[in-house]
C-alpha cells in the first residue's frame, strides 16, 4: 500500500485504519481453524445394535424413497428408527457443509458435491467398513465416483458416499408423435436424430421438450458433449484432477450442437421460463417429440402416456459407437460426527443387499439398486420404462461409459455458471466455444480461489 | 442577600446530583437495546469486516489476504454486474413510486374522506403486508407464458407483445423492476397524500386566485411541502431496491443468464453455495457502503432545506 | 376550494387504475390456487368448478400447522422482548433527554441503513458459535438486534414528542421515575405501541432471508421462509403453489384488516417524525 503522505488528514486516516488492520490481525483471531470433532472410538461392526436407536437424515425434498426405505428397516428392526428433514436440493447444497460441521450432524445427508467437506474433515471415512462388509464385490466403476483422495481428487481415495439408486439418463420418446412422423425407431445416431427433429419441425410438433429455468437443459447439453469428448478426459475434470481442463475440442463440438440445435428451433421459444416440473409435465401431456431426462421419470411418464412412449440411451456420434450416458449415485454421505455411525453403515448396507429394499429402490425411482451384481434384480412389469432403464443401466455398466454429471463438478459452479451460461446458450446469446470457455473460466476462479 | 446565595448553592448542587441520578438511569435503560444492538448488528458487522480480509471456506483455516476480496468486489464483470442490476432497479422502486404516488395524490387531494378514498388506502397498502417471497411468487406466475400479463396484452390486441417476461434478456430485469413498483407504490401515494393534507390549503387557493395552474401548483407548494415525506420515501426505497434478495429469489434466481442477478443473491451463492465466505462479506461491507452513500446525501439535503 | 373538473376526473380515473393493479396479482393467486391442482392453469380466468380443496391439500402438504406453530413461536419470543426494550431505550433518548443521546441515536439511525444481506454471513457464524444455529432461536436473537435500529427512533420520535410539563408535574407530585413512566407515559405511548407491534409482527412474519439462511430445516422457520419449501417441490402444481402462498399470506393481511386505521395513522407520523 502506498501512502501519499501530502495531506496530513488523509494520512492519518491511513494510519488509522493500518492500526486497526494490525489490531484484527494481532488478535490472532482468524476467524474459524477449529476442527470438527471426530467421532472415533467406535469399533467397526457390521451387527446391528439392539438398543432404541434415532438415526437422522437430511435430504432433499421430492426425493421419497428415503420415506419408504426407512419404513421398512423400522419394520425389520423395530429399534432402529429415523428423522427425516427436507430442504430444497438448491438450499441443502449450499447448507450441507455447515450441516455436517454443526454441532448435531445428521447421521445421513443428501450429498451431491462432496467440495471441500473432505478436505475438512466432515465426512466419515468408509474403507474400513468396505472391508467388513466385502463391498469389494461391488462395481468398481460404480464407486469410484463416490472416492476421494487427500488432495481433494475425486474418482480415487477413500470412499465417501453411497448411492440410494445409481441413475442413468437418457431419451424420452413420444411414440404416437413418432408415429405421426413416420418414425419407427429410436435414432441410432446424434445425425439420425437431428432428421427426425427436422421432420418434425417441419410438421409444427416441438423436437425437444426442455426447461432451462433451473438449469435441466444441461442433460441435453452433456448428453452431447459425452458423445464427442473423451470420456477420461471429460471425467478428470469432473473429478477436480489439477490440470484438467473443461474447454476441450470435444465439449465445444457438443456444445456447438446445442447452439444449432437453438438456431433451428428445437427447443421451446420461452425454454428459460421453464422450469423442471413444467417440462416433465408438458412432455407428459403429450408436447415434444424427445425429452433428455433420467430414470427417476420413468414412472411418471408411463402413468401419463402409457404405452406411447419410449426410453433409450443417447444416441452415439457415430453408428456402433459405444453409449456414454450420465449416471450417478443418488450420493449419501455419513457425517463424521455422526454418533451411530455403525448403524447408519449397516442402513446403508442393507439397501444395497435387502431384497425388500432393493426393490422399494427400483419402484421408487427407476434407478439400479447397485450393490454385488449376482444378487437378483428386482422384479419390474415387462416392457416397462423401468425395465428399458435397467437394460439401460446393464449396457452402460457393459460399456464402461457411465459419466457424472457436470454440474457436480464443484458446489458453485453449477448455479454461478453452468445455469447462466446455458441459458444464454440454448437461446443463442452466445456460442458453443464461448460457453465452454466461460464455465472454465469460472471453474479455474473457484478452484484457485 | 448571603442568606439566598448560601441556600442556593446546595440546592444547585443537590439538582445536579439529581440529574446525574436520572442520567444514570436513563443509561440503565438504555443498556438492554444497546447490548441487543450491539450483539446482533454491530459484532456481526465487525465480523464481517474481519472476514472480508481473509480467504476461508467456513470450516477450515483462514488465511490473511488483505484487500484482495475487495480488489475481485471490484474486478469481477458478474459482481460489478449485480451491482449495476440493483442499480437499474431503483429507478423501478423509487422513481415509478414516488412519481406515481406524487400524481396521484395531488391529483385527489381534494377527494372526499369517504369510503371510497379509505377502501382505497387499504387496497394500495395490501402489497406492504404480504412477504416479498410470496410477492415474487405470484409475479412470476403473471409474468409467465401462459399467465396473466400475456392473457390480457392479447386481449387488448397487443398480441405481438406477448412473451416469457421473466426469461426475456431484454425485460426480465423491468419485469422484476416492476414488482417491487407494485410493492411500493401504495406506500408511496398514501404518504404523501398525508403529506399534502398537513400543507396549508391557503397556500393553495393564493396561488389559484393568481392564475396559477397545476404545474406551478406543483412545483411551488406541493414539492416543496412534501420535501420530509419525500426524503423519507426516497431512503426507504432506495434501501430496499439494493436488497432485493427475496423477489430475486422466488422469481428469476438471477437468470435468464445473469440479467437479474443482484448483490443478495451473489452473497448468499459466494457465501454459502460456494463457501468463499471472505469475499461474501467483503460484498456485503461494499454493499452496505453503497447503501450509505446513496442515503446520506438525501438525508442532509432534505435537512439543508429545512433551515 | 379551487379544483378543476379535468383535475378530478382524471385522479378519481388514476386512483381506480392503480387499485385495480393492485389487485391483479393477487386475484389471479386466487383464480390460480382453485384450478384443477393436476393442470398448469392459463391466465387469469375464474374456474367453472373452483377446487377449494387445494387449499386443504397444500394445508397438508406444507405442513401448515407446524409452519405457523413455528412462526408464532418466533414472533411470540421476538416482538414483546423488542417491543420493551426499545420502549425503554426510546424514553431515555426521547423523554429523559439523556447525556450523550443524540451519538447514541445516531449509532441507531445509521443501523436503519444497513441491508440484512450485509450481516447475513457473519450471523450465520455467530448462530454457530453461540449454538443456536438451525434453531429458531438464530433467527429471534437477531431480529431483536436488527429491529433496535427502527424501534428505538420510532419510540423515541413519541417521547420526544411528549410535553415535559406532564412529567415535571408527577416529579412535583413526589412520583418516582418508574411510576412516572408506568402511570403516565406509558399509557400516553399505547397508540405508538400498538402500531410498532403490528409493524414488528408484519416484519417477522414476513421475514424471509434469515430463516432460510439460519435454518436448515424448512418446518422450522418463519412461514415466509418455507415458502422456498413449497416451491422447492416440484411435483407441487402451480395451483397448490398458490393456495400454499395464500395461506401464508393470511394472517398478516387478518391482522392488517383489523388494525388497518392504527396501523396506516401511526405510520404514516411515525415515518415522518425523524
Amino acid at each position: 500500500m502506498r501512502l501519499h503522505t501530502s495531506r496530513r488528514g488523509h494520512s492519518r486516516a491511513v494510519v488509522g485504519a493500518a492500526v486497526a488492520f494490525a489490531m484484527l490481525g494481532l488478535a490472532g483471531c482468524a476467524p474459524g481453524a477449529a476442527a470438527p470433532e471426530e467421532s472415533d472410538g467406535v469399533a467397526v461392526s457390521t451387527e446391528l445394535t439392539d438398543e432404541e436407536v434415532v438415526l437422522t437424515i437430511a435430504d432433499e425434498t421430492g426425493f421419497p424413497v428415503t420415506d419408504a426405505l426407512t419404513e421398512e428397516f423400522t419394520r425389520q428392526y423395530p429399534n432402529v428408527t429415523f428423522e427425516i428433514t427436507r430442504d430444497t436440493f438448491q438450499n441443502l447444497t449450499a447448507n450441507a457443509p455447515r450441516l455436517l460441521a454443526g454441532e448435531n450432524p445428521p447421521d445421513l445427508i443428501r450429498l451431491p458435491t462432496i467440495g471441500d467437506t473432505v478436505k475438512d474433515g466432515l465426512l466419515a471415512n468408509l474403507d474400513p467398513y468396505y472391508d467388513a462388509y466385502g463391498w469389494d464385490a461391488w462395481p468398481a466403476s460404480q464407486l469410484s465416483p463416490l472416492r476421494m483422495t487427500e488432495e481433494g481428487v475425486r474418482g480415487s481415495g477413500s470412499l465417501y458416499q453411497l448411492g440410494l439408486g445409481y441413475s442413468v439418463t437418457g431419451v424420452y420418446m413420444n411414440l404416437a408423435l413418432a408415429e405421426s412422423l413416420g418414425i419407427e425407431e429410436p435414432p441410432a445416431t446424434i445425425a439420425e436424430m437431428e432428421e427426425m427433429m427436422e421432420a418434425a419441425k417441419a410438421a409444427g410438433i416441438l423436437p425437444i421438450m426442455a426447461g432451462d429455468s433451473d438449469g435441466v437443459v444441461n442433460f441435453v447439453v452433456q448428453a452431447l458433449m459425452n458423445q464427442y469428448a473423451d470420456q477420461d478426459e471429460f471425467l478428470s475434470w469432473m473429478f477436480n484432477e489439477p490440470g484438467a481442463t473443461y474447454a476441450t475440442e470435444g465439449n465445444i463440438q457438443g456444445a456447438e450442437k446445442v447452439r444449432e440445435w437453438a438456431d433451428a428451433g428445437y427447443f421451446p421459444s420461452d425454454i428459460n421460463a421453464i422450469d423442471y416440473f413444467t417440462f416433465v409435465t408438458r412432455f407428459s401431456e403429450g408436447e415434444g417429440l424427445f425429452t433428455f431426462n433420467g430414470n427417476w421419470a420413468a414412472a411418471g411418464y408411463q402413468e401419463a402416456l402409457g404405452d406411447d412412449v419410449t426410453f433409450f440411451l443417447a444416441p452415439p456420434a457415430n453408428e456402433g459407437d459405444r453409449f456414454i450416458a450420465m449416471g450417478a449415485a443418488n450420493s449419501f454421505s455419513v457425517a463424521a460426527g455422526s454418533d451411530n455411525l455403525n448403524e447408519i453403515v449397516f442402513f446403508l448396507n442393507w439397501i444395497h443387499t435387502n431384497p425388500e429394499a432393493r426393490q422399494i429402490i427400483v419402484d421408487i425411482t427407476g434407478a439400479s439398486p447397485g450393490g454385488d451384481p449376482s444378487l437378483p434384480l428386482p422384479t419390474v412389469e415387462p416392457g416397462s420404462l423401468i425395465e428399458k432403464a435397467l437394460e439401460m443401466s446393464a449396457q452402460i455398466g457393459e460399456d464402461n461409459g457411465q459419466v457424472d454429471f457436470m454440474a457436480n463438478t464443484t458446489a458453485g459452479i453449477y448455479a454461478g455458471s453452468i445455469i447462466p451460461e446455458s441459458q444464454l446458450l440454448v437461446t443463442s446469446q452466445i456460442t458453443g466455444r464461448e460457453f465452454v470457455e466461460r464455465v472454465q473460466a469460472f471453474y479455474e476462479q473457484e478452484i484457485g480461489g | 442577600m448571603t442568606a439566598t446565595q448560601t441556600s442556593s448553592a446546595p440546592r444547585r448542587a443537590a439538582a445536579r446530583a439529581a440529574a446525574r441520578r436520572a442520567d444514570r438511569a436513563a443509561w440503565l435503560l438504555l443498556v438492554p437495546a444497546l447490548v441487543a444492538y450491539g450483539s446482533f448488528v454491530i459484532y456481526p458487522l465487525a465480523t464481517g469486516i474481519q472476514y472480508s480480509f481473509y480467504d476461508w471456506n467456513g470450516i477450515g483455516v483462514a488465511t490473511w489476504v488483505g484487500l484482495e476480496n475487495y480488489v475481485q468486489v471490484l474486478m469481477n464483470p458478474d459482481l460489478l454486474g449485480a451491482i449495476r442490476n440493483s442499480f437499474v432497479l431503483i429507478a423501478f422502486f423509487t422513481l415509478i413510486p414516488v412519481g406515481t404516488g406524487l400524481v396521484l395524490a395531488t391529483l385527489i387531494r381534494t377527494m372526499r374522506d369517504g369510503f371510497a378514498l379509505r377502501a382505497s388506502q387499504t387496497v394500495l397498502f395490501l402489497p406492504q403486508i404480504i412477504p416479498l417471497a410470496a410477492a415474487g411468487i405470484a409475479w412470476s406466475w403473471m409474468y409467465a407464458q401462459t399467465g396473466a400479463v400475456n392473457q390480457i396484452l392479447s386481449t387488448l390486441g397487443l398480441g405481438f407483445l406477448t412473451r416469457p417476461w421473466l426469461a426475456d434478456y431484454g425485460t426480465a430485469l423491468p419485469a422484476v423492476g416492476l414488482i417491487g413498483s407494485w410493492v411500493l407504490t401504495g406506500l408511496c401515494t398514501v404518504l404523501l397524500l398525508t403529506g399534502i393534507g398537513k400543507i396549508d390549503t391557503s397556500l393553495y387557493e393564493a396561488i389559484r386566485l393568481d392564475g396559477a395552474g397545476w404545474f406551478r401548483e406543483f412545483f411551488t407548494i406541493t414539492l416543496p411541502g412534501l420535501r420530509q415525506e419525500l426524503a423519507v420515501l426516497v431512503t426507504l426505497t432506495v434501501i430496499a431496491a439494493l436488497s432485493t434478495f427475496d423477489i430475486i429469489y422466488t422469481s428469476t434466481q438471477g437468470g435468464p443468464g445473469r440479467a437479474t442477478l443482484v448483490p443478495g443473491l451473489l452473497i448468499f451463492r459466494i457465501g454459502f453455495t460456494q463457501s468463499d465466505v471472505g469475499l461474501a462479506s467483503a460484498f456485503g461491507i461494499v454493499m452496505m457502503v453503497l447503501v450509505l452513500a446513496l442515503v446520506l446525501p438525501i438525508q442532509r439535503l432534505s435537512r439543508i432545506g429545512d433551515r | 376550494m379551487i379544483t378543476s373538473r379535468t383535475e378530478v376526473v382524471l385522479g378519481r380515473l388514476l386512483l381506480l387504475v392503480a387499485v385495480v393493479l393492485t389487485l391483479i396479482p393477487l386475484v389471479n393467486m386466487l383464480s390460480a390456487a382453485l384450478q384443477p391442482a393436476d393442470r398448469n392453469p392459463i391466465g387469469l380466468s375464474w374456474p367453472t368448478d373452483p377446487q377449494w380443496i387445494n387449499f386443504v391439500t397444500a394445508f397438508e402438504v406444507g405442513n401448515v400447522w407446524r409452519l405457523m406453530g413455528s412462526s408464532a413461536f418466533i414472533v411470540i419470543c421476538v416482538v414483546p422482548v423488542a417491543l420493551i426494550i426499545a420502549t425503554l431505550a426510546g424514553y431515555a433518548l426521547g423523554g429523559l433527554q439523556v447525556r450523550g443521546g443524540r451519538i447514541i441515536l445516531m449509532v441507531f439511525v445509521l443501523g436503519l441503513t444497513i441491508p440484512f444481506e450485509s450481516l447475513i454471513i457473519p450471523l450465520y457464524y455467530q448462530a454457530q458459535a453461540l449454538g443456536t444455529l438451525n434453531t429458531q432461536w438464530a433467527v429471534i436473537f437477531p431480529l431483536i438486534g436488527l429491529f433496535m435500529p427502527f424501534s428505538v427512533f420510532w419510540m423515541r420520535a413519541h417521547f420526544v414528542n411528549v410535553p415535559r410539563e406532564l412529567s415535571e408535574a408527577a416529579r412535583v407530585d413526589g412520583a418516582t421515575l418508574w411510576q412516572e413512566f408506568f402511570r403516565i407515559q406509558l399509557p400516553l405511548a399505547l397508540p405508538s405501541l400498538s402500531a410498532l407491534t403490528i409493524l414488528l409482527f408484519i416484519w417477522t412474519w414476513n421475514q424471509f432471508l434469515l430463516p432460510v439462511v439460519l435454518i436448515a430445516d424448512p418446518l422450522d422457520r418463519t412461514v415466509a421462509g418455507a415458502l422456498t419449501f413449497f416451491q422447492g417441490q416440484y411435483y407441487l402444481s402451480i395451483p397448490l403453489l398458490n393456495a400454499g402462498a395464500l395461506i401464508i399470506i393470511v394472517p398478516a393481511i387478518t391482522v392488517f384488516l383489523i388494525f388497518q386505521r392504527q396501523f396506516i395513522r401511526a405510520l404514516l407520523q411515525g415515518a415522518v417524525k425523524g
